[in-house]
């Protein structure tokens, strides 16, 4: 592709001699306040050439601040912002040179489609021949050829997206970032989109920050993922390490569905209320009788009606079921697990997903389970059928602020 | 779907409600506005269209009506650049003191046009607050077509602005930040992203304050010194026929501000979608 060539930043243009492999833009140490209020508390991470991280967040957790400050919209109250080696913290939005693409797109109403995506070069008075073929290379880069002399209003939201894509590409840009770039359109268009958008950055080779505040398109978006909480970073992975490697308690909630069950490490083991699970702990964050909590998804989840465990699988409990539910793809379970003769850790033993319940009444513990539609068809379930629980993986959290009640 | 859509008028067959609510409004109207505006052409038209014709190019009359033009064209370009710099500044800076600075701005509008006239007197005239020093130098700024300029400046100052700053406020400042990031100065961003948004209400802008500084008399009246040749303005030159009973000339006058005022309150009505958007 042509447009390619062009549009890669070449690295030999960066004025630096960095040694190692130079990350093309850095977020180091970045705190900022509005008044009082502390929006984000010491925040750093690199993006590496060609590469996309994703932001992911719910709202005011600070995501969009840290675009805006990286785009020069916003001074940080602390910290630097570096793009490819250089230090633009105190330079203006204009002179950044980064590609902003907003949740609106931001197209300018009153130019056309070919206007808008000359623009960046227009003010910067590049002659109208470059223009033109740049605008030509972009237009056939994103699609939109007979779509050149059409407003922005007599686009869709998907084209006018790539518009806004192209517009920014025009001048090179040393980041791209997506301010929720999906949030307005409906769910079938922003699937189709994304896998397009994800394509297009793979041919254009610019680094690129996403920030959203949906799981499922952080996964799918990110070559790695930074989740925020209220205004710090609460880990930062390949969407494998944060999906099943959770590092937190809110990060394994906010990807997604997650059981929770208390435990206390023994050695060699965790005890789960009166089971023993086997489990080798790294010793210098576990210490034997500390309470951690066990994290495991619903897909974890294996249920088997005899005792019979497949190797590989850890028992952790028989269990009641309470309810079934068909969510489509799968199937959903409710169980409440049979904890005889409970003992160990004593917190707020409630799951997030039963918040609802009075905190005062002692609820047996519940867990989620999903079976997906071959296993389902092929060993039926009904209410109330005892069951054996096992889980095919699970993380292992320390549990902030609580003492074991009974140490052996 | 059609076959559903009979079913859904509330009455079906003749309603007539409808031709008597219309018949109604048209007879409110018509004392009130229709005939007025017609006894205007039928007088002016009723001694023959060559009476009308000599009483239309007669040198005062011409000579008004292009005063009248040319001072109303002046009030409305610095109005415009006015409104367009104040609903900037107003849209786009919070201050103390601002939304007084708005009702203050707005405040013109609702002062009687003779007071406006007065007031202006009492500050420029030969013993007013400014004027009394300016005088002995050999300024002396009313009593000139500059000051009908000034009169039509304070009526109409609001006019512009309060056509231009609704749209700034809805401006979403997301258009001048992508200029911004994309590498637009800040006049790059206002003349190639702002600018073109505001041009419907640049326009309208325009043609409002322009109506208005053309009939404009209160004020006129009293800073101008209703001179003929000289600074009598159209509705000066109407008043002025009327009161010494010319009264075919003061209706030929009196046609063709009615119609120019009808023009552009068409244009502003019926072009409104070229006004707003392409």
């Amino acid at each position: 592709m042509k447009a390619k060539e062009k549009l890669i930043p070449k690295p030999d243009e960066t004025a630096s001699t960095a040694n190692a492999p130079q990350a093309a833009a850095s977020v180091i140490g970045v705190s900022k306040r509005f008044g009082k209020t502390s929006v984000l508390e010491n925040i750093s991470f690199d993006v590496a050439e060609g590469e996309v991280l994703v932001l992911l967040g719910a709202s005011g957790s600070g995501k969009t601040t840290i675009l805006r400050i990286i785009a020069g919209l916003e001074m940080p109250y602390t910290g630097k912002v570096i793009l490819h080696g250089k230090d633009v913290t105190e330079l203006p939005a204009r002179e950044r040179g980064v590609g902003v693409i907003f949740q609106s797109y931001a197209l300018f109403p009153k130019m056309t489609v070919e206007k808008n995506i000359g623009y960046g070069l227009r003010i910067r008075k590049r002659p109208r021949k470059e223009i033109r073929k740049t605008v030509d290379d972009l237009l056939s880069l994103v699609q939109l050829n007979e779509h050149r002399k059409k407003y922005p209003s007599q686009l869709s939201g998907g084209q006018q997206q790539r518009v806004a894509i192209a517009r920014t590409l025009a001048y090179n840009p040393e980041v791209l970032l997506f301010d929720e770039p999906f949030g307005a359109l409906d769910t079938q268009t922003r699937v189709h989109l994304r896998r397009e958008i994800r394509a297009l950055l793979r041919k254009v080779n610019v680094p690129a920050i996403f920030i959203t505040h949906d799981q499922e398109e952080a996964l799918e978006l990110g070559d790695r993922v930074a989740v925020l909480n209220v205004g710090h970073i609460e880990q930062i992975g390949t969407p494998f390490e944060i999906y099943n490697h959770p590092a937190t308690e809110y990060v394994a909630t906010f990807l997604g569905a997650a059981n929770i069950l208390d435990a206390v490490v023994r050695k060699d083991s965790l005890e789960v209320g009166a089971v023993q699970i086997p489990a080798t702990l790294d010793p210098e964050k576990f210490k034997q009788g500390d309470c951690v909590k066990i994290v495991f998804r619903p897909e974890d989840v294996s249920l088997s009606k005899s005792d019979f465990m497949r190797p590989g699988l850890v028992r952790i409990s028989a269990a009641f079921i309470e309810e079934i539910t068909f969510v489509g793809a799968y199937e959903r379970l409710r169980l409440q697990l049979e904890r005889p003769g409970e003992k160990g850790c004593k917190t707020d033993d409630t799951p997030y997903y039963l918040t609802t319940e009075t905190p005062d009444r002692p609820v047996p513990k519940s867990i989620i389970a999903t079976r997906p539609k071959p296993e389902a068809s092929a060993t039926r379930f009904h209410i109330g059928e005892r069951v054996t629980v096992a889980l095919t993986s699970f993380t292992v959290l320390p549990q902030d602020g609580a003492k074991p009640n009974s140490v052996p | 779907m059609s076959t559903i859509a009979p079913a859904m008028r509330h009455v079906r067959g003749f309603d007539v409600v409808r031709p008597l609510s219309i018949g109604m409004l048209l007879f409110m109207m018509l004392p009130l506005v229709f005939l007025p505006l017609a006894s205007i052409f039928i007088f002016g038209t009723s001694s023959g269209l060559n009476r009308f014709w000599a009483a239309l190019t007669a040198p005062e009359a011409i000579f008004a009506l292009k005063l009248s033009m040319a001072t109303s064209f002046w009030a409305t370009v610095f109005n415009v650049i006015f409104g367009l710099f104040a609903a900037y500044v107003l849209s786009r800076y919070n201050f103390w003191g601002r939304n007084a600075l708005i009702v203050t701005i707005s405040l013109p509008t609702a002062i009687p046009t003779a007071v406006a006239g007065f007031a202006l007197l009492l500050l420029w005239g030969p013993y007013g607050t400014l004027g009394r020093f300016l005088t002995p130098h050999g300024f002396q700024m009313m009593f000139t077509a500059g000051a009908i300029i000034l009169a039509n400046i304070f009526v109409t100052f609001p006019l512009a602005f309060g056509v231009i700053k609704p749209v700034f406020d809805t401006m979403s400042r997301s258009l001048e930040e992508a200029s911004a990031t994309i590498g637009a100065t800040r006049w790059q961003t206002f003349w190639h992203v702002t600018l073109p948004s505001l041009r419907g209400a640049i326009v309208s802008g325009a043609l409002l304050t322009f109506a208005r500084a053309v009939g404009e008399f209160g004020s006129t009246i009293l800073v101008s010194g209703n001179l003929a040749g000289r600074t009598q303005t159209a509705p000066l030159y109407i008043f002025a026929k009327f009161n010494e009973g010319q009264i075919e000339a003061a209706n030929a006058i009196a046609i063709v501000l009615a119609l120019f005022s009808f023009l552009i309150f068409s244009v502003l009505f019926f072009a409104r979608d070229w006004l707003d958007v392409d």
